[in-house]
């Protein structure tokens, strides 16, 4: 579904990704972590182009993301992404933020749109938030909207960076719970996050990322507890 | 173009000087600076007036402002033109009047700028100077003021564009300065109005701009000075 | 002083007209320049958006010469000058037809449309980057994402300014009595000068200045307050 070729990302003189590999296959969860700056939300945000690439390329279903004549537009239809710090539209309320992509792009019917937004608000235990604006929602209310959002796309993969962690610890759950509801219906998924329980429970396999590459990789359990990869030890001691 | 500059560069520069009236590019920025020196007091005043803990005074203040911010400026020049004679019993010269009623225009304008000074410092400076038993006029003059003015100096700077620009105003009142001595030259020559104006109008540009964007400059430096005070306080919180 | 106040001087037969007329070409002026300088001020805007240097030039010097040089210059340069610079029939037709009403109108909404133009560009420079990635994110294209998500709530965000913007201009038109317009500050002096009567004459017309533009101001405040956007 997504595979990574040693994928190389420049800021001017600062090499954000240094030859990452790496494939995703259908149906897979793949959770990244690593320290702070490490390039993992660099790593997702090329899978839509969010950032051009020097080196490599990315393939989502086998189309290279950075070819010239790539419809970009409706890949990004197909790969929903969800940011940290929501990204809701302040001027349209929670459903206003789902339609608006419905009647625009999919050219749905404003009654088949707001029914759509409805259900996806439904998913995510919104219905009854629907007429309100963003600015009156909850940070875990805005950031299961902004989920509700991606997934009124009909999205085939869906990336997170880091959903949970701009919110109060109470919110978390909610919003893990989500995510996880999706993992167990078999979406295709990316997610940076440093929740280990999360990863433990619906990840496929864990990669951690150090100074712009992917340096451990395997399931889970086996990275989580094993003695055998000291600097991700390391790096979760931190977490603790 | 060059030609009208060659022989009337000294009236555009003083006006008719020595042989009469001090003006010109001169008289305009003497009355500019003059203006904006003498509207400071009252534009401290007001500031403070608004954001005073008094309900009677910070209302008057606000009435004072939105009243002046409401009216063309050419309405203060006609109103300070008949009736200062009156007031002062004299006659009054164009000069006097313009910088008078330039005065309480920009007092308005200008005390907008300090109070959004004095509000954008941060509240602990104000917490600090209580804690330390400072009284309010201590705290205003040796705390607030200073650093207030220090961050609006940008401002003050396009509020001194602004005012050379009202100046050209003194042409409605045969107040001698730029714009006036540039008509004296088009009613010379009759017959190149557009070289004449525009003349006039690149030398307030060359002008003007060059303060704006000295204005600009120092506003770099100044939010540059922050954030390099900033940054050390940050990396204590990390 | 044993002077009395009396409106009834200024405020009777033809003087009230002359006000009322003064306050209808003031009206018509703000109203003719203001939508010149949106149209221009948005044209400007997207020249702008152009990734074309000389483009960013042009808007840049247009821009710096209307807030740099003053207003009365700017309407003396359209109405002694211009003119001057076109050929003889043209010029004709200009003095014809109420030319100083019309190169007012011109100097006053170019020069408005500079500033409007900032306040756009100052608006959408406020929406954070993140707005229109999320947009992308779903789909849109550069103009969707711009037409759906930036725009809307740029203009939220500029029409305070410009509301404030539309005061400016209207005082401004003030200064078209310079070139002979016979605006309401126009008309204030020749009544003044017709009944001798100046603390009438004034306060009349500073009253309605002051109606006007307070009238102005509330519709800013309110719509500062209504278009407010809570971040999300
Ligand atoms: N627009 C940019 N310009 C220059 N450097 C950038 C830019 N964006 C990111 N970087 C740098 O690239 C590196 C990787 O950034 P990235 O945001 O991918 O890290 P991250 O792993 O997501 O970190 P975090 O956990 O803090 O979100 C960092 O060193 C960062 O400073
Ligand atoms: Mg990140």
């Amino acid at each position: 579904m997504i595979q990574f070729e040693s994928v190389d990302k420049w800021y001017g003189a600062m090499q954000a990704l240094a030859g990452v590999s790496g494939e995703v296959r259908r149906g897979e969860v793949k959770v990244l972590v690593g320290p702070s700056g490490c390039g993992k939300s660099t790593l997702i945000r090329t899978v839509t182009r969010l950032e051009a690439i020097q080196g490599g390329r990315v393939l989502v279903d086998g189309v290279d993301v950075g070819a010239r004549g790539v419809n970009i537009n409706r890949l990004r239809q197909r790969v929903g992404f969800v940011f940290q710090a929501y990204n809701l539209f302040p001027h349209l309320s929670a459903i206003g933020n789902i339609t608006l992509g419905l009647t625009k792009l999919r050219k749905m019917g404003k009654a088949e749109a707001r029914e759509r937004a409805l259900a996806e608000l439904a998913r995510v235990g919104l219905a009854a938030k629907a007429e309100e604006m963003p600015g009156k929602l909850s940070g875990g209310q805005r950031q299961r909207v902004a989920i509700a959002r991606s997934l009124a796309m009909d999205p085939e993969v869906m990336l997170f960076d880091e959903p949970t962690s701009a919110l109060d610890p109470e919110m978390v759950g909610e919003v893990l719970a989500a995510i996880k509801q999706l993992a167990t219906n078999g979406m295709t998924m990316i997610c940076v996050t440093h929740e280990m329980g999360f990863a433990r429970e619906v990840a496929d396999e864990v990669w951690f990322m150090e100074r712009g590459a992917v340096v451990e990789r395997g399931r889970p359990a086996d990275l989580i507890n094993s003695s055998a990869h000291p600097r991700l030890q390391r790096f979760l001691r931190t977490l603790a | 173009m060059l030609e009208i500059l060659q022989n009337n560069w000294l009236l555009f520069l003083v006006g008719q000087y020595p042989h009469g009236p001090i003006g010109g590019l001169a008289m305009t920025l003497f009355m500019a600076l003059t203006a904006l020196a003498l509207c400071f007091p009252f534009a401290i005043c007001l500031a403070l007036a608004r954001l005073s803990p008094y309900r009677w005074l910070r209302l008057s203040a606000t009435a004072i402002v939105h009243t002046v911010r409401g009216l063309p400026l050419i309405m203060f020049i006609f109103w300070t033109y008949f009736f200062s004679p009156l007031i002062i019993g004299r006659a009054v010269g164009g000069v006097e009047t313009l910088i008078i009623a330039l005065v309480v225009y920009e007092a308005a304008y200008l005390s907008e700028i300090i109070r959004a000074g004095i509000q954008g410092l941060p509240k602990g400076q104000f917490e600090a100077a209580s804690a330390l038993g400072l009284g309010y006029w201590t705290t205003t003059w040796k705390i607030v003021l200073p650093q207030a003015l220090h961050n609006m100096l940008p401002s003050m700077v396009s509020q001194f564009v602004s005012t050379i620009k009202e100046t050209s105003l003194g042409y409605v009142i045969s107040a001698h300065e730029m714009t006036f001595a540039a008509s004296q030259v088009n009613n010379v020559l009759l017959t190149q109005p557009f070289e004449v104006y525009a003349i006039l109008a690149l030398t307030y540009f060359v002008l003007c701009f060059a303060l704006t964007s000295l204005a600009r400059y120092i506003e770099r430096r100044i939010s540059a000075g922050r954030v390099a005070v900033a940054t050390p306080a940050v990396a204590v919180a990390v | 002083m044993g002077y009395i106040f009396d409106l009834r001087g200024v405020l009777s037969g033809q003087y009230f007209d002359w006000f009322l007329i003064g306050l209808a070409v003031t009206i018509a002026l703000t109203c003719a320049a203001w939508c010149l300088a949106m149209t221009m001020g948005i044209i400007l805007t997207l020249i702008r958006m152009i990734p074309f240097r000389p483009f960013e030039w042009f808007v840049a010097l247009y821009v710096e010469y209307h807030r740099n040089v003053p207003l009365l210059v700017q309407i003396f340069v359209w109405y002694f000058g211009v003119p001057s610079l076109l050929p003889r029939p043209a010029r004709q037709w200009i003095n014809g037809h109420h030319g100083e009403f019309l190169l007012a109108t011109i100097a006053l909404g170019l020069a408005a449309a500079a500033y409007v133009a900032e306040d756009i560009r100052s608006g959408i420079r406020s929406i954070p980057k993140a707005q229109n990635e999320a947009a992308r994110s779903i789909g849109f294209g550069y103009l969707g994402a711009m037409g759906y998500v930036v725009l809307p709530q740029a203009i939220r965000i500029a029409v305070p300014p410009l509301i404030n913007q539309t005061l400016l201009l209207f005082k401004n038109t003030s200064l078209a009595m310079a070139i002979g317009v016979g605006e309401l500050t126009y008309r204030t002096r020749e009544v003044e000068s017709y009944t001798f009567k100046t603390f009438e004459a004034f306060a009349v017309a500073t009253a309605i200045y002051l109606a006007i533009s307070f009238g102005i101001m509330a519709c800013g405040a309110y719509a500062g307050r209504r278009l407010k956007l809570e971040n999300a």
